[in-house]
């Protein structure tokens, strides 16, 4: 079981009038961190927002480490977590119960869930903003907040939409840790963003989506070998036809 | 028309476009494309058809036309003092809406305008809204007025524009102090909850007069003396002053025109500094004190219980929201005036109002609880049941109605035990009615938009509706029916009626659950 993949999307289609996804192939190995790039209006959320379970494909097969997604979503939600670029919080909830709430969605043990509160609380600098509720937050400490909350059940496959717009430095800094630190203890981040340079630095292999497909996929070197030396944005703008 | 850029009417012509662009220009995927006719052709027709009916009213005489001119004037003036009232409630929403909400605030206080200049037409802004929705009902006399030769009533707009302008003028007042006393947050809180309960108020003084109208008691009494008060007054008394406007009496008119733009003009002078250091403190007023506190943590709670805790936590902390909710609960008073008002207990006038009032509440909590989900995307990618969290938002939703009503219920019981099990049973049936009805046909909204609930697909609106009347209409024929003994082919066909219509009601939904959403 260990060999199967994180994700693996087989076909994957969705239309909304005109096709949003259209037949995508895709596999993300366990404990890879992998960067889903493309511009606007690709696929990129459409396609994670199906993985997630919040959209059902016209087509395909999605498979969450080696789980059907059709057969047994519960048993693969319960196993990923889901960060979406406007962060799901409760505006009148204060941190503390915004994640006993979320824990709770997850089922996890009060037991293991209080210490794994305090701790992402405190590594995210949101311990002194406790008692305040979330409404009053700052975008970055909500972006935070929910990034705490996506991770209290210690998920396996984190999927990441924009997780670092409108972040600060630090906090986005704090944010790059925390998905590097869950990488290095076996965890797989998928993310997309339109910071070419967080998909440079942090991802172990890139895929590049327009109109639903795939158009390449690889390792920074590999989708550089065409034009040496280029930077991920040259190379994303050649392969996507922008400039 | 070429205006300045940045005068003050260049800025009132953009704040007119954009309440043109928000109630009657149509959109088609975000595009505008002109006037949505249906909604300006609505009005219209709706417009019209009052004309046709003040004529009517006119015509017939109308039920003022035995009242002496004296008379007259108090009933006018008592009507003004309503119509004031309401809009100062609008106006105090208004008001918190523009300090708060804040629109396009940011973008104006950042530009090189005046503040003076942005105060000046934020207020015009607020005083033509406010005074847009009464004029739509009573231009017509002025219009019908004029039609019959009474072209005096046109008076009604110059007296109408400046009772907005006061309004306006007061509840800005009231607002900027009470964010200087008590501070922005509690402000929002408080001026929602006042606004509110001006406009409730209006419909307990309506209702007052039920109590006051028997013969004996200190209500009568009480009536009477203001009554007699009114009528003493000198037909030149300030108090009438605004009647007499509105009759047409040209020097009023010209006084109250007057005191409306003085109120106005002083408004803007003495405050409009603070107006923009209100708006200042306003930005901020969500942010709380940071905290030095232990962080103590509940994470030994089942889901269901989550869920309750949860809903109820968002209910509580939103106090404009419990305002409008509670609002309802005021109506249970006059209701309390008819039950009293006689020596024996009206069981059908107990039971029907409990009814309704919580079926009314459910249908409410339920919308909020049920609907308004803040963040629907968490729960439908948790692992958690979504049926174990429907539920219990469902119980979230009628416990509170069952705790409101339990006293009265028992009280009832001990009074009269077989209406009280028979009311309390109605009551179950409309609060569980009004919640599956929304479970099984309502739409994801935003709590905001709470207050325009009723802009629900017209045939949903009515499913509820007649599900709530139908439960009332069970519960007040079932005391009555007791009462009397054997009942009348009426009364047993109303009662086969209302039940039918209650139990269909919820049967439609049911069969309606999944082509609706």
């Amino acid at each position: 079981m260990t060999n199967t993949p994180a994700l693996a999307l087989t076909g994957l289609s969705k239309s909304f009038g005109r096709p949003a996804v259209d037949g995508l192939d895709l596999t993300v190995a366990r404990g890879e961190f992998y960067a889903l790039l493309g511009p606007n209006g690709a696929g990129k959320t459409t396609t994670l927002r199906m993985v997630a379970g919040l959209l059902a494909p016209d087509a395909g097969r999605i498979e969450v480490l080696g789980i059907d997604l059709a057969i047994d979503p519960a048993a693969a939600k319960r196993r990923i977590a889901y960060l979406p670029d406007d962060p799901m919080l409760y505006g009148k909830l204060k941190p503390t119960e915004y994640l006993e709430f979320v824990a709770g969605l997850w089922g996890i043990d009060a037991k293991a869930a209080e210490p794994r509160a305090r701790e992402l609380l405190a590594w995210l600098d949101l311990e002194q903003h406790a008692h305040e509720l979330t409404e009053g937050f700052s975008r970055g400490m909500k972006q935070k907040l929910a990034l705490a909350g996506a991770l209290i059940h210690e998920p396996e496959l984190l999927i990441l939409d924009e997780p670092l717009t409108g972040l600060d430095a630090g906090a986005a800094r704090q944010v790059k840790d925390l998905l590097l630190s869950h990488v290095a203890k076996g965890g797989t981040v998928i993310l997309t963003t339109h910071i070419l340079e967080v998909a440079e630095r942090l991802a172990q292999r890139i895929g590049i989506i327009q109109h639903g497909r795939l158009i390449a996929q690889g390792t920074l070197d590999e989708l550089r070998v065409a034009t040496p030396g280029a930077t991920l944005e040259d190379t994303f703008l050649r392969l996507t036809g922008t400039v | 028309m070429n205006l300045r850029p940045g005068s003050a009417a260049w800025l009132l012509r953009h704040e007119v476009r954009m309440f043109w662009y928000t109630g009657f220009a149509a959109t088609k995927e975000g595009v505008r494309r002109g006037a949505n006719w249906r909604v300006v052709g609505g009005a219209l027709a709706a417009w019209l058809a009052l004309h046709g009916g003040v004529f009517a009213l006119l015509r017939a005489g109308g039920a003022v036309s035995g009242l002496a001119r004296e008379q007259f004037v108090i009933v006018v003036t008592a009507a003004l003092l309503a119509t004031f009232l309401f809009m100062l409630s609008s106006a105090l929403k208004a008001s918190v809406e523009t300090l708060f909400d804040r629109g396009d605030m940011d973008l104006l206080l950042s530009s090189p305008l005046p503040s003076s200049s942005i105060f000046t037409v934020k207020l015009a802004g607020m005083a033509f809204g406010v005074a847009a929705l009464y004029l739509f009902f009573l231009a017509p006399f002025a219009h019908v007025g004029l039609f019959l030769g009474q072209f005096r009533w046109l008076a009604i707009y110059p007296v109408l524009f400046a009772m907005a302008v006061l309004a306006v003028s007061l509840a800005m007042l009231l607002t900027l102090a009470m964010v200087r006393v008590l501070g922005a947050r509690r402000t929002r809180v408080v001026a929602q909850i006042v606004g509110a309960l001006a406009g409730a108020l209006l419909f307990l003084l309506s209702q007052a007069g039920n109590l006051m109208s028997r013969d004996d008691g200190p209500g009568a009494s009480a009536m009477a003396q203001v009554m007699q008060a009114a009528q003493s007054l000198d037909t030149t008394s300030a108090l009438l002053l605004p009647a007499r406007a509105t009759l047409g009496d040209a020097q009023a008119v010209a006084i109250v025109a007057a005191l409306g733009m003085l109120a106005a003009v002083l408004t803007i002078r003495a405050t409009h500094g603070f107006f923009v250091r209100g708006l200042q403190q306003a930005s901020g007023s969500v942010r709380a004190r940071t905290s030095t506190a232990p962080v103590r943590y509940r994470f030994d709670r089942g889901l269901a219980a989550l869920v309750i805790v949860k809903e109820w936590r968002l209910v509580r902390r939103d106090p404009h929201l419990i305002s409008q909710v509670l609002l309802q609960l005021l109506y249970l008073l006059p209701l309390c005036f008819i039950v009293f008002r006689e020596d024996a207990v009206q069981l059908w006038a107990v039971a029907g109002g409990l009814t309704m009032l919580c079926g009314s509440l459910s249908a409410s909590l339920s919308w909020i609880i049920l609907l308004a989900e803040d963040a629907p995307d968490l729960l439908r990618t948790a692992p958690a049941s979504a049926a174990t969290v429907t539920r219990a938002k469902l119980a979230a939703a009628v416990i509170p109605v069952f705790g409101v009503v339990a006293l009265p219920l028992l009280w009832l019981t001990l009074r009269a035990p077989l209406a009280g099990a028979l009311t309390s049973a109605t009551v179950v049936g409309a609060v569980l009615g009004a919640a599956l009805i929304n479970v099984w046909t309502g739409r994801p909204a935003k709590r905001g938009e709470f207050k325009n609930r009723g802009q629900r697909p017209m045939g949903l609106v009515l499913l509820e509706l007649s599900n709530l009347l139908a439960w009332t209409a069970l519960a007040s024929l079932l005391p009555y029916a007791l009462e009397d003994g054997p009942v009348g082919i009426l009364v047993a066909g109303g009662l086969g009626a209302a039940a039918a219509i209650s139990l269909g009601t919820v049967s439609l939904a049911w069969l309606l659950r999944h082509r609706v959403r």
